[in-house]
């Protein structure tokens, strides 16, 4: 199997990959390029743990091609913090108590990234759907939709 | 597990797409929200060549043209809910999109690819079936790219299968701007609004005027191999007065019309249940228009 | 000197999780993350036969596969067994008993040659007759699963209190219902995984996602015909455990065989849809409960029969019944009652622990049979549990001391705050009205332990607190962190008792070589337990600090306190040094010098069962009474949890932010519980793999909740802490059933309510009464 070398832009940084077609943009962050924030979960598009941003649009890595982001841009969960301080919808993820295993964070902050991109400043109603297809077996949501609140407000 | 692809291959017009399926064995990618799914499941790909047909510019975004609307088979899930053709022309379709599994997945998967999955569950496929829609097939013939229409209602033959040959690309769908008047309805059940493959789905369609349809459309998910037109139903409920009587024998017809099966997600008695309600529901509303 | 530093207090404020920083940003490696030099990735194939024979096992096309490194069988094993009855060797010979079994484990350079050569794998089976139901396997002339196992009875539990025949005679009203619970699994978001790793003195190091790290030795050795102590233990970081890395399971000493025939390092990982069918389920049973009540609603007796499903083999599911009969004998003021339980081998999965571990089970028949006989002696359901709740000073017959006990406080409370009766009788009235939608509210209500439970030799844990030059405290816990935000609590009690900042304290918990025994999180101990030996090792470091305070001052070690970094007069809080000076002091006194490094080992005031499962198990016990207020969508049979309110006596709040987050997912997994969760198997095997049709509960879905929290200090807890975090996955399902029947007037004993079943129930009603008309 011949692999196929892409170019793509990773947290801000141009990256030459050498990829198989039927690698997934999970593995090959995992794999290749040593970002294990997103995980491999449900493997089906169903839990979110894997979300990443491309190209400004939230998207489940692990159905997603490799070869497809051929000079396209990726933004990961490593790839939100620009200082030492956490990014601000990171930080409230900690100040509200929205992580106990923390498995679902990577992919939760990813897609409230997202949503805030999106709207601004999210309704309830806009908070639970945006994260519809975000699962998390701890903390019941709730603390996750403060958190996406206090992100909000910025 | 990762399917081993020999080659990959990302097109950037039909013409060079359609060629690459010309020359055999070729799975074609476009959102990539089923395929990854059921290629890991089952270990293996459908061709040794990985197209993608993603980067084919000409195929995303609704237009209207006249009295005809054309989806391009790249449309996202996420276009369907924001793009304002879809909303001055068919809602319905908007609606639909808004119930389509989650975020993620309307921001990856299009129109085309919902339609090529030819799951007999596909929520996109229902409402474009009530709008009578017509879907393109495009292939490479004598160097040229060839074209053939075929009406949606005729292009499922079974789960996972079409008309489409291995050597055609859904390159777009289209149906008739709906006359005034039109309403249309989409509805799937379940305690989550939209992350769920429909037990049934349900899409009813037609003019309404004084609480009765006429050129009514009924379209059924995830009661037979295929998504169905009711055609029974259609004419039972064509130009009938909706009240509660005439509701509950239009009910009748469809019960009898439908054949589901029972699996994991539900049995075949309560997806006829469902059948029953959900149609129930969605003509109640448009007796009210 | 400065200014004088008020007395202030940690305990009942929000402290963030000291590791949630680094799960925010991708910086934490999972155990699934790590790679270890030269590391093998390794996978199991296993039975596709519900119970089989094993003809042959072909491995010879798999080792030929580029980057196979080793291939094992049961002919390479000790085929010693795993599990609580050590009935599960970790790859199986000549027969399968479900098709989870192992068979074979390969260990390859990468995952693609792994998966290749797992599917090159050609095994011969002969198919025996499978049995699936427990009843079934009991029965006369049913196959035996397991040699030593006459009649495929596993384990069994037998506990009566008072005379239930004369009981059953002062009745005069007697329910007779039989429940079946179904199986559900954890989901955990992590899926398992575990490196084995041996160094060159042939000493072998576990990184696992275990939640027991010391027994875990003991329980892995045997397989491995390894001594405990040849065994180190180290827990990276896990996606969630909620019980189901309480036991060791094959896969783990599978991964051991491999490392030891490869020399190498070997990562052995679950794909999801093992971790759905190969991982330890919630236990299913059947009930058969009998219950009496006199007409003026006192109890009268309860008698239950519990039939559970064991599976192919043994974990800790077939020992729930242990939790079971305290809450069937110990749940309201029972006069006389009896469990039995027989726990029978079948082809099917077999359970392990679960967060609630057989209360979850337990609470569904009781809370649900405590509205069934109040509505049959026409009482409302709060009176009558307010009449038949215990009150402080009462013992259950099992001896539980409910020393302290607010059972009646939590009713009234949730009571009160959802304005229950108004409510209940409004909905009631509405049963049989037109509309398509129906509300309704239910109560459930029960009591668990809360202070450790007594189930091994020791329910302890020890702590070591080092403190250095600069008043930085080291804190090494036995208590292992899954999640569930002990490392907060902890870091707060510590914290606390030397008056000195959460961020000067640095928890260590993850390494067997590094940390004093430890029991295991489980039995809602851990705030507890470790809780109370963190305090009192900090309390030696206070103590040995204010004495080197009082010796290098005039005043009294009595008069002083720790606060804010320094040591203070306790009266007016003038500080009289600084901490870190007083300990370069200490750390530097020539001849008399002294590090502060102190331990303590707690093991709590509780006792082990006797006879006839008698006996004060736990140092402390807590009630709960829940409210779920629910719409029905009687067309769909979609019930909606709108609202859940729940009333827990917590004994005293640690960590504000932590005890709600253990409530809200603790709620979510009683919630799944109850409406959508359920395994679907047939014939051995597991149908919805998958989290497109294994339903658990997404952010659309989850309720409004809303707490409160009766604060009375527990004279032994921590604080007056108590542990909380199981009555929340508990409580919920029964509470939801309740309310659905006071919607729309069905009862269900067999969970979970979802929309299919409950149409259909709808449905049946509506053409019973038809017929009737």
């Amino acid at each position: 199997m011949s692999e196929v070398n892409i170019t793509l832009t990773v947290n801000g940084e141009k990256r030459h990959v050498s990829v198989a077609p039927g690698l997934s943009v999970l593995n090959m962050l995992r794999d290749k390029l040593d970002l294990t924030g997103a995980k491999l979960v449900c493997g089906e598009g169903e839990c979110g743990a894997c979300t990443v941003i491309v190209d400004g649009t939230s998207v489940n890595s692990c159905l997603m091609y490799a070869v497809e982001l051929d000079g396209r841009e990726v933004t990961t969960v490593e790839g939100l913090q620009t200082s030492e301080k956490l990014d601000p919808v990171q930080q409230a993820f900690v100040d509200k108590g929205a992580i106990q295993c923390g498995y679902c964070t990577p992919g939760m902050v990813m897609q409230t990234t997202h949503l805030l991109k999106q709207t601004g400043k999210p309704t309830e109603e806009q908070i639970r759907r945006g994260l519809e297809g975000n699962v998390c077996r701890c903390t019941g949501y709730t603390k996750i939709f403060e958190a996406v609140n206090q992100a909000a407000e910025g | 597990m990762m399917i081993e692809y020999e080659e990959y291959l990302a097109a950037t017009s039909v013409a060079e797409a359609t060629q690459a399926l010309a020359n055999g064995n070729v799975t074609v990618v476009a959102g990539g929200t089923d395929l990854m799914v059921q290629t890991a499941a089952s270990g293996r790909g459908v061709g040794t060549t990985l197209l993608n047909v993603r980067r084919i510019a000409d195929l995303r975004g609704v237009t209207v043209d006249g009295g005809r609307v054309t989806i391009g088979a790249l449309t996202t899930i996420t276009d369907m809910l924001t793009d304002g053709v879809v909303a001055d022309t068919a809602p319905v379709l908007a609606e639909t999109a808004d119930r389509f599994a989650s975020n993620q997945i309307r921001n990856m998967a299009t129109v085309g690819g919902n339609i090529c999955n030819a799951s007999p569950a596909g929520d996109m496929i229902i409402p474009l079936m009530v709008l009578d829609a017509d879907v393109e097939l495009s292939s490479w013939v004598d160097g040229a790219v060839a074209t053939r229409t075929v009406a949606l209602n005729e292009f499922f033959t079974g789960p996972g299968k079409s008309v489409k040959t291995a050597n055609e690309l859904l390159t777009s769908v289209s149906f008739n701007r709906p006359a005034e008047g039109f309403v249309g309805q989409f509805g799937k059940t379940g305690p989550r609004p939209a992350l769920e493959i429909s037990m049934v789905s349900v899409g009813v369609g037609g003019v309404a005027s004084n609480g009765s349809l006429t050129n009514a459309r009924v379209v059924y998910g995830a009661v037979a191999p295929t998504p169905i037109r009711a055609s029974k139903t259609e004419a039972a409920l064509e130009g009938t007065s909706l009240d509660d009587a005439s509701i509950q024998s239009v009910l009748d017809v469809a019960d009898s019309e439908v054949n589901p099966i029972s699996d994991v997600r539900a049995s075949d008695w309560y997806r006829r249940h469902l059948v029953r309600v959900m149609t129930q529901e969605v003509l109640e509303s448009v007796a009210n228009v | 000197m400065s200014e004088a530093i008020e007395k202030t207090t940690l305990i009942g404020k929000s402290i963030t999780k000291p590791d949630a920083p680094d799960k925010s940003n991708g910086r934490t490696r999972y155990i699934n993350d790590m790679v270890l030099p030269r590391m093998l990735v390794a996978k199991i194939k296993r039975s596709d036969r519900a119970h089989a024979k094993v003809l042959s096992i072909d491995t010879s096309k798999a080792a030929a596969v580029p980057g196979i490194q080793a291939i094992v069988t049961a002919d390479d094993t000790p085929m010693v067994g795993v599990g609580v009855t050590k009935d599960n060797p970790p790859l199986k010979k000549d027969i399968v008993l479900s098709m989870r079994d192992e068979l074979v484990a390969v260990a390859g350079e990468t995952e693609e040659a792994v998966d290749k050569a797992l599917a090159l794998i050609e095994i011969e089976y002969e198919d025996l007759p499978a049995i699936f139901d427990p009843a079934e396997a009991l029965e006369e002339g049913a196959h035996q699963m397991h040699d030593d196992k006459p009649g495929n009875l596993s384990l069994g539990y037998q506990t009566v209190h008072g005379d239930i025949k004369q009981a059953e005679k002062n009745s005069d009203h007697v329910l007779d219902e039989v429940y079946d619970v179904h199986y559900v699994t954890h989901v955990c978001m992590g899926p398992g995984c575990v490196i084995a790793d041996f160094d060159t003195h042939g000493k072998l190091t576990m990184y696992t996602q275990t939640q027991y790290p010391y027994n875990y030795k003991m329980d892995l050795a045997p397989s491995l015909g390894m001594h405990p102590g040849d065994i180190r233990v180290i827990q990276p970081p896990v996606g969630g455990a909620f019980g189901s890395k309480l036991d060791v399971y094959p896969f783990e000493p599978i991964a051991v065989f491999l490392a030891k025939k490869t020399r190498r390092p070997v990562k052995l990982f679950f794909s999801r849809e093992e971790e759905f069918s190969a991982s330890p389920t919630r236990q299913p049973a059947r009930f058969h409960i009998r219950a009496g009540v006199k007409n003026d609603g006192t109890l009268t007796f309860r008698d239950v029969d519990a039939l559970l499903n064991n599976g192919s083999h043994t974990s800790w599911g077939a020992t729930t019944p242990f939790v079971m009969m305290r809450t069937f004998t110990g749940h309201f003021r029972v006069p006389d009652v009896e469990f039995r339980s027989r726990a029978a081998y079948t082809n099917m999965p077999y359970a392990g622990s679960f967060r609630g571990y057989g209360n979850v089970q337990a609470t569904y028949v009781t809370a649900t049979v405590m509205d069934k006989l109040a509505e049959a002696v026409n009482m409302d359901p709060i009176s009558f549990r307010l009449m038949n709740a215990q009150k402080a000073g009462e013992v259950t017959p099992q001896n539980s001391k409910l020393e302290e006990c607010f059972l009646g406080e939590c009713i009234e409370t949730v009571a009160e705050k959802t304005n229950f009766l108004e409510q209940y009788n409004a909905f009631k009235a509405e049963q049989d009205s037109p509309g398509r939608y129906k509300k309704g509210i239910g109560i459930a209500t029960s009591f668990h332990n809360a202070g450790g439970a007594k189930i091994h030799k020791s329910d302890g844990c020890g702590t070591v607190i080092m403190l250095d030059d600069y008043a930085r405290a080291t804190v090494i816990t036995g208590a292992s962190e899954i999640g569930q935000g002990i490392d907060a609590v902890l870091t707060q009690i510590v914290a606390e008792e030397l008056g000195i900042p959460t961020e000067s304290i640095t928890l260590v918990n993850n390494d067997s070589a590094i940390g004093p025994w430890d029991v295991g999180v489980h039995a809602s101990r851990t705030t507890f337990i470790a809780g109370n030996s963190a305090k009192r090792a900090a309390r030696k470091a206070r103590d040995q600090i204010l004495d080197a305070a009082a010796q290098r001052s005039n005043v009294a070690a009595e008069e002083l306190d720790l606060r804010g970094g320094s040591v203070v007069q306790n009266d007016n809080g003038v500080p009289v040094m600084k901490i870190d000076s007083l300990l370069r002091k200490m750390h530097f006194a020539g001849e008399d010098a002294e590090l502060v490094i102190t331990h303590d080992y707690y093991e709590p005031p509780s006792e082990p069962e006797g006879d006839n499962h008698v006996g004060d198990i736990s140092a402390a016990y807590s009630h709960g009474a829940y409210v779920a207020e629910v719409t029905v969508d009687t067309w769909t049979g979609v019930v909606k949890l709108n609202k859940m309110t729940a009333v827990q006596d917590v004994g005293r709040v640690v960590n504000k932010l932590g005890i709600e987050g253990q409530m809200e997912g603790g709620i979510a997994f009683g919630i799944g519980y109850g409406l959508t969760e359920e395994m679907i198997i047939e014939d051995g095997e597991v149908k919805n793999p998958n989290f497109r049709d294994y339903k658990v509960m997404t952010a659309p879905e989850a309720p409004e909740l809303e707490f409160h929290f009766i604060e009375n200090d527990d004279p032994d807890g921590p604080f007056g802490a108590k542990g909380i975090a199981e009555l929340p996955t508990i409580i919920p399902a029964p509470a939801i059933a309740n309310a659905v029947y006071n919607a729309i007037g069905i009862r269900f004993n067999n969970p979970p309510l979802t929309p299919e079943k409950v149409a259909r129930a709808i449905v049946e009603k509506q053409a019973a009464k038809v017929a009737a008309e």
